[in-house]
C-alpha cells in the first residue's frame, strides 16, 4: 500500500478548531495559539475520551431520577397528582393526543437514551481502535450533535404549563425535581458531544498507516 | 447616394458599469421587522392606561401580576406591585389600569378588596373563592383624575349606581340598626342603612340611609321614620300593644317610614334631607303640634302609676300628655308636694270642635289661649287623676267638668302656669270600699240565719202535708180529666165524627173566601184603578 | 523556529483529512471526500445578507421577549406570560437551577448569538477587522448550539395543546415573534460564511501573516489538488 491518506496528525499539522487555519507547530503536543484567531491550538480535543466518558456516566446517573421523579405536580381542589415524563405522555395519549404523546416519548425518553448509547458506542469503538464503519460512525456523531438539543422539549413544556396554570385554589401546577435531573441529562449529553473528537474515529486508520510504515 | 460605412471607426458603445446596489433586497426583511416592532410598541404605548397606587390596611389575596382590578365584573386593570408602606403599617398596591377605563379613575372613586365576607345584609364575595380576590371599584362622580387612593376596608354599600336618594336620620343612639339594615315602607323593603357617624358635638348620631327609586319619592318633608326593629311591645294607659315589621327586621333591625295621611300632597324631600328617627311607630306618627302649652298640676295624692307620656284627656279625649312626674319642695311652706308637668295642645281642643275662624284665631294667640283656659276653669273644669288600666295600675290625667267647685284664677305670671286639680275619687273609692265592708259587717247575719232555719222547717212540714193529703186528690182529678179527653177524642177524631165534618165544611168556606180575596188582590194589582172605579167587567161567580 | 501555516489547505474537522478547497460557484458546497463533512460553501453576498437578517432577528428577539406569548382564561381568571415570566415562575416554584438552564437556552444563548453576529458583521464591513473580532467569532461558535428557540417553540405548542382542553387560549404577539425569530436565526446560519469572515479579520499574530507559506513548504504526499 502506498502512502496513506494525508491527515493533519500524520503530517504534523494542527488545525485550528475555530478558524480552520493549518499550523505546523514546532511541538505538536504543545502547539500554542493560532496565529490567526488567537485560540488555543490542540491536536485533538483535550482529554477527550476521559471527559466524554465522565459526562456520559454522569448523564446516565441523572437519567434514572429524571424518569422516576415527577416533573410536574398538579394540585386541584380535590387532588394532588404527580406526573413523570412517561406518565405525562400516557396522559396525553389517554386524552386522545397520541401524536403529542409520541413526540414527547421520542424526544424526552428515547433520544437521551439513544444519545447515551451512541456516545458510548463511539467511545468504545474508538478505544478499541476499530476501523470499521468509520463513515457511518462519523455520521452517527453528527446526528448526535444535531438531535441532542430536542430533548429539552419537555423542560420547556413544563416551564410554560407551570407559568400559566397558577389558579389557586382551583388548579395549580408546580415543577417537580424530575425536571432538574432531566435538564441535567440533556445538558450533560450536549457537552459530552462537544468534548468528543470525531477525528478519533479516523485516527485508528490514520495512525495505523503510520504504524505500518 | 449611400456613404460607405467605415467598419473600423464605429464607436464602441460605452459600457455602463453595473451599479452596485447600495442595499440589496434582503434589507427589506429587517425593515419590515422594524416596522412591525415599532407598530407593536406604539400600539402598546397608546393603549397604556394610568398607573395608580392604592393604600390598603390589609390586602389579602392581592398578588402582583395576578390580581385584577374590576369594575362591573369587567377587568379594567392589573396589580403590578404589592409592597409595605414605609412605616410598615399599610400595604401599597400599584395597579395599571387599561386605557379604556381611564375615565373611571377620578377623585372620588373608591377601591376595596373583594373577598368573601359575612355582613348584615348577607354573605358577599363568594365568587372570589373561584376567581381569586380582586380589587373592586366604585365609580365616582367627579371628573378630575387622580392617581393616589386610600382603599376602603369594606365595600361601599351601594356599588352600582342605583337610582335613589340618600337621607340623614338623627337619633340618640344606634339602637339595633346597623349598616345594611333594611328600610321599610308599607312593609316593602325599599332601601337600606348605608352608614352612620356621630354628629360633631357627639350628642346625636347621624344615620345615612339610601332609599331606592321609585320609593324615594314617597319621602316628603312630613315623613316620619321610626325604628322597626324587632317587636314593639308597649304597655300604656291604653293597654298592651304589639307591633312588628318583618322577621328580617326582628333579626337585623330595620327602619320604617310613613307619611301621616292627614296631610295633603307634599313634594318629595330633597336628597340628604334630615329627619328624626323615633323609637317606635306610635311616637313617630303622633301628631306633632305646632303649638304646645305647658302647665303644672299639684296633686295631693299618690302619683304611683302615672308615667311620663301618659295621656291628658278632656272628657275622655286626648288633648295633651304628661311630660314630668316628680316632687317639688315648696320653700315658703316648707313642704314637699307632688308635681306633674303636662303639655296641652290647644289645637286638639279645636280639632274636636267645629272649626270657626274666631276659635282658630284664639288658639293661635297666647292671650287668646289664656282667656280660653280661664273660661274653662270658670266653668268648673279641673284636672283629676284617674285609673286608666286596672291591670297595670296605670294612671292618667283627666280634665273634666265638676260642679260645685270654688272659682280659681289662673296665675299666668308663673311659668308654667298652674291649673287647679280635683282630688281623684281614688282615695274615696278606698274609703267607700271600707264603708261597704263595714256595713256588711253590721248585717245581723246570725239572726237571719236563725230565721232562715225556721222558714225551712216550716216548708218541710208543708211539703209533708202535701204529700199526704193533696196528692191523692190530685190523682182523682187527673183520672176524671183523662175520661173527658177520651170522649172528646171520639167526637173530634173519629172518621165520621160529626164535629170533624162540620170543621171540614167550615174550612172549605174559608178557602173559597181566601181565593176570592186572592183574585181580587191580583186584579187590583193589575188594575189599581179598580179600587176607585169598581170592577166593570167582573162577572160575579 | 516559529510555526508555519498554510492558508489554502485545510484539515477536515471531522476526519482530519488534508484537502484543498476548490473555487466554488455561487451556492456551491464542498464536502470532505472521506467523511462527508461540509468543508466550504459559497454564499453569495453573505455578509450583507446575514447582517440584514441579524438586524431583523435582533428586533424580533426584543419583541419576542417583551410581549406576552399567550394568555389563558378560565373561570374568570386571566393569566398571561412572557418567556421571562416562565423562567421566573420556575424560579419562584423552587426549581432555580432548571430556571437558569431554561433562561440560558431560551434567552441568553440566542441573544448572545445574535449580538455577537451583529458586532462581527459590522466589524468586518471595514476590512480588515480588529483581532478581537476573532475572539468574538470563537464565542459565536460556542454559543450557537445552545440557542434552542425552536425547541422552545415546540415546547410551547405542546403546553398549549395540554392547556387548551380546559381553558380558552389567547395567542399573544410573543408567540408569533418567536416563530419569526426561529426562521430568521435559521436564515442567518444558512447565509453566514465563516471563511469569508475569517479572511477579513486581522491576524492575532501579524508578523506571521506576512509569512504566507505555500504548498511547497509542505512536502506532503498525496494532497489532492
Amino acid at each position: 500500500m502506498s502512502t496513506g491518506v494525508p491527515t493533519g496528525i500524520t503530517s504534523g499539522f494542527v488545525s485550528c478548531e475555530a478558524c480552520g487555519l493549518l499550523t505546523k507547530p514546532v511541538n505538536v503536543h504543545e502547539p500554542g495559539h493560532c496565529p490567526r484567531c488567537g485560540g488555543k491550538l490542540e491536536l485533538r480535543r483535550h482529554n477527550t475520551i476521559q471527559r466524554t466518558w465522565a459526562l456520559i456516566i454522569a448523564a446516565a446517573i441523572c437519567y434514572i431520577p429524571a424518569n422516576v421523579m415527577p416533573v410536574m405536580v398538579t394540585s386541584t381542589l380535590t387532588s394532588v397528582e404527580e406526573d413523570t415524563i412517561i406518565s405525562g405522555a400516557v396522559l396525553l395519549y389517554k386524552y386522545g393526543s397520541w401524536h403529542l404523546a409520541l413526540i414527547v416519548l421520542i424526544a424526552s425518553v428515547m433520544i437521551p437514551l439513544a444519545k447515551l448509547a451512541a456516545l458510548a458506542y463511539l467511545l468504545i469503538t474508538v478505544q478499541r481502535n476499530s476501523i470499521k464503519d468509520q463513515r457511518e460512525r462519523t455520521r452517527l456523531y453528527r446526528l448526535v450533535e444535531f438531535v441532542g438539543r430536542w430533548s429539552m422539549l419537555d423542560i420547556f413544556v413544563v416551564t410554560f404549563v407551570v407559568a400559566l396554570i397558577q389558579l389557586q385554589p382551583l388548579m395549580s401546577v408546580k415543577p417537580g425535581l424530575g425536571s432538574l435531573f432531566f435538564a441535567s441529562v440533556v445538558v450533560l449529553t450536549m457537552i459530552a458531544a462537544e468534548t468528543f473528537d470525531s477525528r478519533l474515529i479516523w485516527d485508528s486508520s490514520n495512525c495505523k498507516e503510520e504504524q505500518n510504515d | 447616394m449611400t456613404e460607405k460605412i467605415d467598419l473600423d471607426n464605429i464607436p464602441e458603445a460605452a459600457i455602463v458599469p453595473k451599479k452596485r446596489m447600495r442595499f440589496s433586497v434582503v434589507w427589506i426583511i429587517p425593515i419590515v421587522a422594524a416596522l412591525v416592532a415599532i407598530g407593536i410598541a406604539v400600539q402598546r404605548i397608546l393603549s397604556e392606561g394610568p398607573t395608580i397606587t392604592i393604600v390598603f390596611k390589609a390586602a389579602e389575596g392581592v398578588e402582583a401580576g395576578k390580581t385584577f382590578v374590576k369594575y362591573n365584573d369587567v377587568n379594567i386593570g392589573e396589580v403590578k406591585t404589592v409592597r409595605l408602606s414605609e412605616d410598615f403599617t399599610k400595604v401599597v398596591v400599584t395597579a395599571k389600569i387599561d386605557k379604556s377605563a381611564e375615565g373611571l379613575i377620578v377623585e372620588d372613586a373608591e377601591f376595596w378588596v373583594e373577598k368573601p365576607r359575612v355582613t348584615l345584609s348577607g354573605v358577599s364575595g363568594i365568587g372570589t373563592l373561584l376567581t381569586g380576590n380582586f380589587i373592586g371599584l366604585k365609580m365616582g362622580k367627579s371628573k378630575r383624575p387622580r392617581h393616589n387612593f386610600i382603599g376602603r376596608d369594606v365595600p361601599p354599600a351601594i356599588t352600582m349606581d342605583q337610582p335613589g336618594r340618600i337621607f340623614i336620620l338623627q337619633a340618640d343612639n344606634l339602637g339595633s340598626v346597623g349598616i345594611g339594615s333594611p328600610l321599610y315602607y308599607r312593609r316593602l323593603n325599599v332601601g337600606q342603612v348605608i352608614g352612620y357617624d356621630l354628629a360633631g358635638d357627639g350628642k346625636a348620631l347621624h344615620i345615612k340611609i339610601f332609599v331606592n327609586a321609585p320609593y324615594d319619592k314617597y319621602v316628603t318633608n312630613e315623613t316620619r321614620f321610626w325604628e322597626a326593629s324587632g317587636i314593639d311591645v308597649t304597655m300604656g294607659a291604653s293597654g298592651i300593644n304589639v307591633d312588628t315589621q318583618s322577621v328580617v327586621s326582628m333579626l337585623v333591625g330595620g327602619i320604617a317610614f310613613e307619611t301621616p295621611s292627614l296631610l295633603k300632597e307634599l313634594k318629595p324631600a330633597d336628597a340628604n334631607a334630615a329627619f328624626t328617627l323615633f323609637r317606635n311607630r306610635a311616637t313617630a306618627m303622633a301628631e306633632h303640634e305646632t303649638v304646645i302649652t305647658p302647665y303644672v298640676l299639684y296633686f295631693n295624692e299618690s302619683l304611683l302609676g302615672l308615667s311620663v307620656g301618659a295621656p291628658v284627656t278632656y272628657r275622655g279625649l286626648p288633648v295633651g300628655e304628661v311630660t314630668a312626674v316628680g316632687l317639688e319642695y315648696d320653700q315658703a311652706k316648707d313642704f314637699i308636694h307632688p308635681r306633674v308637668d303636662i303639655q296641652l295642645y290647644p289645637a286638639r281642643f279645636m280639632a274636636h270642635v267645629k272649626k270657626s275662624a274666631a276659635l282658630e284665631e284664639q288658639a293661635r294667640s297666647e292671650s287668646g289661649r289664656h282667656v280660653f283656659m280661664q273660661k274653662l276653669i270658670d266653668k268648673g273644669v279641673r284636672a283629676q287623676l284617674r285609673s286608666g288600666n286596672i291591670l297595670t295600675g296605670q294612671l292618667y290625667v283627666a280634665f273634666d267638668n265638676f260642679r260645685g267647685v270654688p272659682k280659681v284664677k289662673i296665675d299666668w305670671t308663673k311659668t308654667p302656669a298652674e291649673l287647679p286639680v280635683m282630688p281623684s275619687g281614688l282615695e274615696d273609692l278606698k274609703t267607700k270600699i271600707n264603708d261597704v265592708l263595714a256595713r256588711i259587717d253590721k248585717i245581723p247575719l246570725n239572726a237571719i240565719g236563725e230565721d232562715m232555719k225556721k222558714l225551712l222547717a216550716g216548708l218541710d212540714g208543708m211539703v209533708k202535708r202535701v204529700d199526704r193529703e193533696v196528692l191523692p186528690e190530685l190523682k182523682t182529678t187527673l183520672d176524671a180529666l183523662k175520661h173527658v179527653l177520651k170522649s172528646t177524642d171520639a167526637t173530634l177524631v173519629g172518621k165520621d165524627a160529626p164535629a170533624q165534618q162540620e170543621m171540614r165544611e167550615a174550612l172549605q168556606e174559608v178557602r173559597r173566601a181566601a181565593q176570592a180575596v186572592s183574585g181580587l188582590v191580583d186584579y187590583l194589582e193589575r188594575n189599581p184603578e179598580a179600587l176607585v172605579r169598581g170592577k166593570t167587567q167582573e162577572k160575579s161567580k | 523556529m516559529s510555526s508555519s501555516f498554510i492558508e489554502d489547505i485545510v484539515a477536515c474537522p471531522g476526519c482530519d483529512l488534508l484537502q484543498r478547497i476548490p473555487v466554488l460557484s455561487p451556492g456551491g458546497k464542498a464536502r470532505c471526500p472521506r467523511c462527508g463533512h461540509t468543508m466550504a460553501a459559497n454564499k453569495p453576498d453573505s455578509l450583507e445578507r446575514t447582517l440584514a437578517l441579524t438586524v431583523a432577528a435582533a428586533i424580533t428577539l426584543v419583541v419576542a421577549n417583551t410581549t406576552p406569548l399567550m394568555g389563558i382564561s378560565v373561570v374568570g381568571r386571566h393569566v398571561s406570560t412572557t418567556i421571562l415570566g416562565g423562567v421566573l415562575e420556575m424560579w419562584l416554584q423552587g426549581q432555580e437551577i432548571t430556571a437558569l438552564l431554561v433562561a440560558f437556552c431560551a434567552i441568553v444563548a440566542p441573544t448572545v448569538y445574535i449580538g455577537l453576529m451583529l458586532v462581527i458583521l459590522l466589524a468586518v464591513r471595514r476590512s480588515p477587522a480588529p483581532s478581537w473580532a476573532g475572539f468574538l467569532m470563537r464565542m459565536l461558535d460556542l454559543s450557537q448550539p445552545w440557542g434552542m428557540a425552536e425547541v422552545m417553540m415546540l415546547g410551547i405548542l405542546v403546553a398549549l395543546i395540554k392547556i387548551a382542553e380546559m381553558a380558552t387560549l389567547v395567542l399573544g404577539v410573543g408567540i408569533f415573534a418567536v416563530g419569526a425569530l426561529i426562521i430568521l436565526i435559521a436564515a442567518m446560519m444558512a447565509s453566514f460564511d465563516h471563511n469569508e469572515v475569517w479572511t477579513r479579520i486581522r491576524w492575532v499574530d501579524e508578523e506571521s501573516q506576512k509569512m504566507i507559506a505555500s504548498a511547497e513548504l509542505a512536502d506532503i504526499e498525496g494532497i489532492r489538488p
